[in-house]
């Protein structure tokens, strides 16, 4: 293991590792160790702009589950986030139930309803199953409208921020460890998912569903898994937001957040863990990028310049990645370590 | 290939080392204040927050140029106090709005805008937790309850109704109660008008409240249904938050059902400001007959017209000085010099007490914002504006204005009942 010549793996233990090298794990503990004492030395802003991408990353790691692996697109993850937000805020705000059982159970809540909007997967997939999760989005949203004295309808519903055992959320930096300690846990819990039976049985339907109907896959079992899955993660984040807003409100979860997320599993890698991450992480640093660059080209050029600006950058980036790059910026760090590891033997690709 | 796909990556590279550049960038250098905050330049109110951002800008030039106010008004800026404007496209996105008010609050902003209801909601009680004053083209009662520190510049979307419900019982001439419904867009902007309070008002002044219907903020289909509602409940007034992409073809589709004030089934429509005629009546015409808006701006924009509006003529001034000779003919440019002459007010009342270099968010909402009295807009809002610790709603009238034979006729001022 470890030798100059690569790297081995000798029994079953070392086979089935996560991080098989001492390089691997230091990286590993470093980029952690940055995470976590970043609070200390990055300003308000970038502590909330990687507060709300910790909350993204938990997001689409879920619509990975479901879309990267499982194969089944969803464009009402948003929605499947507002369940999640909705339960957590009613029980906290109306029922007073403490954070600790109210997050639970707003995961578990949107679970349930991806288990119930997941029920046509069985019937159809591809372009109908987009439609029915498009529908799925609207439908709960118009339910929260509608149950205006539970939910505040439009006017939305103030929201504690989260305590655990008498100690407050509140402050940036708190909310952040909050936030990235369950992305942390959303990461490794979405990186072993993929390497049980249900995950190699979801890449196995993505892949070809009558083969693995033939090969003794229950469609009908795990594709309600994915979407209880990757449902539960998107209630986990919408729980989390609200929660951070200290108010929870329909206009949280437009339904072109869904589309993004899905531009964000594209940008970053479908079917790939460290994908979900970096998808997230590239769209929503885009999105400040754009925002700030949107005032400066308004300037020099028009006013309209900085109209509708990052919709279009966004559209732009995932066309290009679909073109020129449809594994992802997952596939692209693939070839950089690959290169490196040859060096300086390197080889040309194509 | 490869060369395309190493660009990608430089791409992303570029992307966040430029991220970092930009954030780090420090507040500004000598003795410069900043003003402005988000502008939702992506979605439905990308019409009126470009014409509100011309405003801030022209406006901005304005004072900076002439360290004056306004040129009805006496107050002088101080010499040596360069005003700047600092601005975000928010996309009517909570999150996104929120990280834009930490990074202009990072550089050193003391007063802040709010570009709409979502964002206004999303971000209310942050604004009050940090004594940050704000104004704002939202104006929903939830800014009342207890108030908040945005100041809307044009009247409660709730006491325009009240003002509506006044003046449609001056004409009413049948015995029996009219029947009124409201009828609004479907978000939160829409729904705020939806109060208690006001159904209450109504009822107390003789109108019957017989229920709400939604339409889409921008349909994207005719809302046959919700106005086939009206008429099956025999409805005689209705009123609502709409945006113009909204009341447009709402309006068109009820012309096609055959209601209006001279049609087949009588009715009134009634939309709060931020619906505009001065937008509505050019793309209308005479579809658009009846119609009133509440609580909106001088109805000749932008036509000078009279000497008495010096606040128009101002504006009109400042497109031709700084704008060399495109117009803004939108009716939300003078909503953004109001915007931008309130920031501005508020700066320089609380440099009265504190200088520049010790200001803090709290000074200017103290000494800045609740200290506005009676400052003139120049006739481009219904009255001068005060606010104060416990009242952020500034105007204290309401402008009735009405679509007759295709031109907008001014139907008076209501006073502001504060019903909420």
């Amino acid at each position: 293991m470890g030798s100059g010549a690569g790297t081995f793996q000798e029994n079953y233990r070392q086979d089935m590792a996560i991080f098989r090298t001492g390089l691997q794990w230091g990286l590993l503990l470093a980029l952690l160790l940055l995470l976590f004492i970043s609070p200390f030395f990055v300003s308000d802003r970038l502590l909330t702009i990687m507060t709300m991408i910790g909350i993204s990353v938990i997001s689409v790691h879920g619509l990975n589950i479901l879309t990267g692996y499982c194969g089944q697109i969803s464009i009402g993850h948003a929605g499947f986030m507002a369940v999640g937000a909705y339960t957590s805020a009613i029980l906290t705000a109306k029922l007073g139930w403490p954070f600790w059982a109210a997050f639970p159970s707003a995961a578990l809540a949107a679970g349930i309803v991806g288990l119930i909007f997941g029920l046509p997967s069985l019937r159809i997939k591809g372009f109908y199953l987009i439609m029915a999760t498009i529908a799925a989005h609207f439908i709960i949203i118009w339910v929260i409208l509608q149950l205006r004295n539970v939910t505040g309808g439009g006017d939305g519903l103030a929201v504690p921020r989260p305590e655990i055992a008498g100690f407050v959320f509140k402050s940036k930096a708190s909310y952040f460890y909050l936030v990235m300690i369950f992305a942390c846990l959303a990461t490794y819990l979405a990186v072993n998912i993929a390497r049980t039976r249900a995950g190699r049985a979801f890449v196995a339907i993505r892949d070809n569903e009558l083969a693995a109907e033939v090969m003794g896959i229950s469609l009908w079992s795990y594709k309600l898994q994915a979407f209880f899955i990757g449902c539960v993660y998107a209630g986990v984040a919408g729980s989390l937001l609200v929660h951070y807003f200290a108010f929870a409100s329909p206009e949280l979860f437009p339904f072109m957040d869904s589309v993004w997320y899905l531009g964000m599993l594209i940008v970053g890698g479908m079917g790939s863990i460290p994908g979900a991450i970096l998808g997230a992480v590239a769209l929503k640093l885009l999105d400040e990028l754009v925002t700030i660059v949107g005032p400066i080209l308004s300037a020099a050029v028009a006013a309209q310049a900085a109209a509708s600006l990052a919709l279009i950058t966004r559209g732009l980036v995932i066309i290009l990645f679909l073109i020129f790059e449809p594994r992802g910026l997952e596939h692209r760090w693939v070839m950089i370590k690959a290169y490196f590891r040859l060096w300086p033997f390197s080889h040309q690709e194509d | 290939m490869f060369k395309i796909r190493s660009l990608l990556v430089v791409f992303v590279m570029v992307m966040v080392i430029g991220l970092f550049l930009f954030t780090s960038g420090a507040s500004a250098a000598g003795k410069t204040v900043f003003i402005g905050g988000t502008m939702s330049l992506t979605g439905p109110y990308a019409e009126d927050s470009a014409a509100i951002l011309a405003g801030f800008e022209d406006y901005v030039k304005y004072v900076n140029e002439t360290k004056q106010l306004a040129p009805w008004l006496k107050e002088k800026w101080p010499a040596d106090v360069t005003i700047e404007l600092l601005w975000r496209d928010d996309e009517l996105k909570p999150p996104k709005a929120l990280s834009i008010y930490e990074e202009l609050k990072a550089k050193g902003m003391l007063v802040y805008r709010i570009s709409g209801s979502p964002i206004a909601l999303a971000l209310m009680n942050k604004l009050k937790d940090d004594h940050v004053g704000a104004t704002s083209m939202a104006s929903g009662p939830y800014l009342l309850k207890p108030p908040k520190t945005i100041f809307p510049q044009y009247p409660i979307y709730t006491d325009e109704g009240a003002a509506f419900g006044e003046w449609f019982l001056k004409g009413w001439k049948e015995k029996r109660k009219p029947r009124f419904a409201f009828l609004t867009a479907d978000s939160p902007f829409g729904r705020s008008v939806e109060t208690p309070e006001l159904k209450a008002y109504l009822e107390k002044i003789g109108i019957e409240v017989v229920g709400s219907q939604y339409v889409p903020m921008v349909p994207t289909a005719a809302p046959t249904t919700q106005l086939m509602w009206l008429q099956q409940n025999k409805v005689d007034l209705t009123f609502g938050c709409m945006i113009n992409p909204g009341a447009q073809p709402t309006i068109k589709e009820a012309v096609r059902l055959g209601m209006g004030p001279d049609k087949a089934y009588k009715i009134i429509f009634g939309f709060a400001l931020p619906a505009h005629l001065q937008v509505f009546v050019p793309a209308m015409g005479d579809l658009g007959n009846g119609v009133i808006v509440a609580g909106g701006y001088p109805s000749h924009w932008p036509t000078v017209t009279k000497e008495d509006v010096p606040g128009i003529k101002f504006c009109n001034e400042l497109i031709n000085k700084y704008r060399s000779g495109k117009t803004v003919a939108h009716v939300m440019y003078p909503h953004g010099v109001v915007e931008a002459m309130i920031q501005v007010e508020a700066l320089r009342l609380a440099m009265q007490k504190t200088p520049l270099e010790k200001l803090k968010p709290i000074d200017v909402l103290q000494n800045g914002f609740y200290k506005i009295k009676n400052l003139s807009t120049g006739g481009i809002t219904s009255t001068p504006i005060t606010f104060g610790p416990n009242d952020v709603e500034g105007i204290d009238a309401i402008r009735m204005q009405q679509v007759q034979k295709g031109k907008i006729v001014e139907l008076g001022v209501y006073p502001t009942r504060h019903i909420y």
